[in-house]
């Protein structure tokens, strides 16, 4: 479990800045929440028609904390055969932004960004500014804090408030040890009570 | 009869009952309602929505004037999950976001870390072969129960069970290779589990033998039948720019006519060998979607004929001692095959920092995964490019315009699988 703990606030900050040449896609755009959309409009006027992924990953201790990650693929906008759509090329568009920082929206330029950018906004807490309708998508509606962000356990808050019986309290109970004390007693008395209530039916009938 | 109230047999009066209130108790899915136009909520529990979607209707008489789906219902934090397990692990969660076509979702992650990896060229090429021809009977069990599940939604019944008898032929041939119906994980990073068991070449000719006739079956049931093809033709129409923006792949995007398949557009594994054609339509309607699917159906089978005749005997894991276990026989006798065993399950194997992005094509369309890792043995982050997130998305688009009883047969079109839209 140790190393769980390690894994969580690991300092290796960026690997995206450490990337090997790996050819994956054919243009790679950093950029920033300001210039994001000159950016994102540029290319889509160079023939990205298609936004095919919309994500974000959580850095931590890196400046700016997050980046927003948009894929683009140059489709053909109309009917197309095999050799019409050939190889499309690809873009990776990496926008590195800060914790309460807005992103702009570009549902506007790719009606499908809608969904993906209420996405990050449920699960790592990122904005979009100007956005038609940003509310939580995954996570229900009354959720607190943004669960794919590192510092987010994996056990969240909600699992603490849910109101569990002590012996199914997993610190209670260790694997594959016999409960003791309390939480025995707890385990014997219900067993008991339920010995009794069926004894009790089987008397009736 | 002494139970009834007096005012049934015409004794007394009935008592005042507000209509508008007893509407409202007897329907909840209500949500709205006002002088024209009516607020209607189907699902999260509607038979039809294959599985747990809520779609926000707005209705005037018979008419869907906006559609707005509500997802996730059957959010399990898989991409969470898989951020705290080994690179192997991350697998076994992966294998479950789309339950119906399990094997290409693990075998775009698979892609993906040994691009990472920088073992793409040494995956044997037997191991290939294995995962083209393991994607296509995916392709085809997910495409049987799309069907099934599809008609009945309609109401013609007995396609459902053609369907799945055949689906149940091809789940028997992936159980008796991994060990497992539904949830295989039987690709590894560097190839593959184990190799195809005694046997497993004849039934699938069995197989092979047996697809041309029960497709032909589930063509005379559908096809042409004047119920399916009015419920299905105009229905849910959306052109090719629109397809495009919207984010569709896959079967949903080609019906609208763009010949977009991943297995030809970027060849991945051993796809440059083999002769298949895309199936493409260009209406763009229900119709069309059903069609290509049923093509693509065929080109499966097409391709997985191929791979059958061009398999070749060899190694399917790579040849990489810091990424592949050692063989289980040699555990018993070698005590460093029990320590390399042992380092492997225990501590995972470690990946070059650094990012990708690598897609396969899915039953549904593209499936993506942007994978980053920082050197550790579990992944930093990995995204989903989730296929039936955005074919879904879509609904929003096509609904606005037909009829309350047409959703269901574009929900049906544009095949959404929740684990995937909900991970």
């Amino acid at each position: 479990m140790g190393d769980r703990s390690r894994h969580t606030v690991s300092t290796a900050v960026d690997p995206t800045a450490v990337r090997p040449p790996i050819h994956d896609v054919d243009e790679i755009v950093r950029t920033t929440p300001g210039e994001l959309r000159d950016v994102l409009q540029r290319l889509k006027a160079e023939g990205y028609a298609q936004l095919t992924d919309l994500g974000a990953a959580d850095y931590l201790s890196r400046e700016p904390r997050f980046d927003v990650v948009y894929h683009l693929t140059a489709l053909p906008t109309r009917v197309a055969d095999v050799a019409g759509v050939g190889r499309p090329k690809r873009a990776r568009v990496l926008c590195g932004v800060d914790d309460g920082v807005p992103v702009p929206t570009v549902c506007d330029l790719w009606p499908n960004a809608n969904w993906p950018e209420r996405e990050v906004f449920d699960l790592f807490g990122i904005s979009f500014s100007g956005h038609p309708d940003l509310r939580r998508i995954q996570m229900p509606a009354d959720w607190e804090g943004y669960p794919l962000r590192k510092d987010y356990p994996l056990r969240g808050p909600a699992r603490d408030r849910t109101p569990r019986p002590p012996f199914a309290n997993k610190e209670n109970v260790p694997s594959r040890v016999p409960p003791t004390g309390e939480v025995a007693e707890l385990l014997r008395m219900e067993i008991l009570e339920r010995m009794r209530d069926t004894g009790s039916n089987e008397g009736e009938s | 009869m002494s139970n009834l109230p007096d005012w049934i047999s015409g004794a007394g009066n009935p008592p005042d009952i507000d209509p508008q209130a007893m509407v409202a108790a007897a329907s909840p899915e209500v949500i709205a309602r006002g002088d024209d136009e009516m607020v209607l909520s189907m699902g999260p529990q509607h038979p039809s929505t294959h599985g747990v979607l809520q779609v926000v209707l707005g209705i005037d008489g018979e008419e869907v004037t906006h559609a707005e789906p509500e997802i996730g219902y059957l959010h399990t934090g898989i991409e969470k999950s898989a951020e705290n397990l080994f690179w192997n692990q991350a697998l076994t969660v992966i294998d479950r976001m789309d339950y119906l076509g399990p094997i290409t979702n693990d075998f775009a992650f698979c892609l993906a870390v040994e691009k990472l990896l920088g073992i793409t060229d040494r995956i044997p090429r037997r191991a290939q072969q294995i995962r083209v021809l393991m994607s296509e009977l995916t392709r085809i069990t997910s495409h049987c129960i799309w069907l099934g599940t599809h008609a009945i939604d309609l109401g013609a019944i007995s396609p459902f069970f053609y369907a799945v008898d055949l689906r149940e032929n091809i789940l028997d041939l992936i159980e008796a290779a991994s060990g497992a119906r539904m949830n295989p994980t039987y690709f590894r990073v560097g190839g593959i589990n184990g190799d195809l068991p005694d046997g497993f070449l004849e039934r699938l000719d069995e197989l092979i033998a047996k697809f041309p006739g029960r497709m032909r079956d589930l063509r005379d049931l559908l096809q042409q039948n004047p119920i399916w093809t009015d419920r299905e033709i105009g229905v849910g129409v959306i052109s090719a720019e629109d397809a495009v923006a919207w984010g569709l792949t896959g079967p949903s995007l080609r019906a609208s006519g763009i010949a977009y398949d991943l297995r030809k557009a970027y060849p991945y594994s051993t796809y440059d060998e083999y002769e298949f054609d895309v199936p493409t339509r260009t209406e763009g309607d229900s119709y069309a979607r059903f069609l290509v699917r049923l093509d693509e159906m065929e080109e499966s089978m097409r391709i997985i004929r191929q791979v059958r005749k061009k398999l070749e005997p060899g190694p399917v894991m790579v040849d990489d001692p810091s990424i592949a276990l050692p063989p289980k026989p040699s555990i018993a006798v070698s005590m460093e095959s029990l320590i390399h065993h042992f380092k492997l399950v225990s501590e995972g194997f470690r990946v070059p920092p650094g990012d990708v992005y690598a897609a396969v094509e899915g039953p549904r369309g593209e499936i993506g995964y942007y994978v980053v890792s920082n050197g550790d043995n579990r992944p930093w982050r990995v995204r989903t490019r989730p296929a039936s997130f955005y074919n879904l998305q879509a609904l929003k688009k096509i609904a606005a315009g037909n009829l309350i009883a047409d959703v269901v047969v574009m929900i049906g079109s544009l095949d959404p699988v929740f684990g995937e839209v909900d991970r």
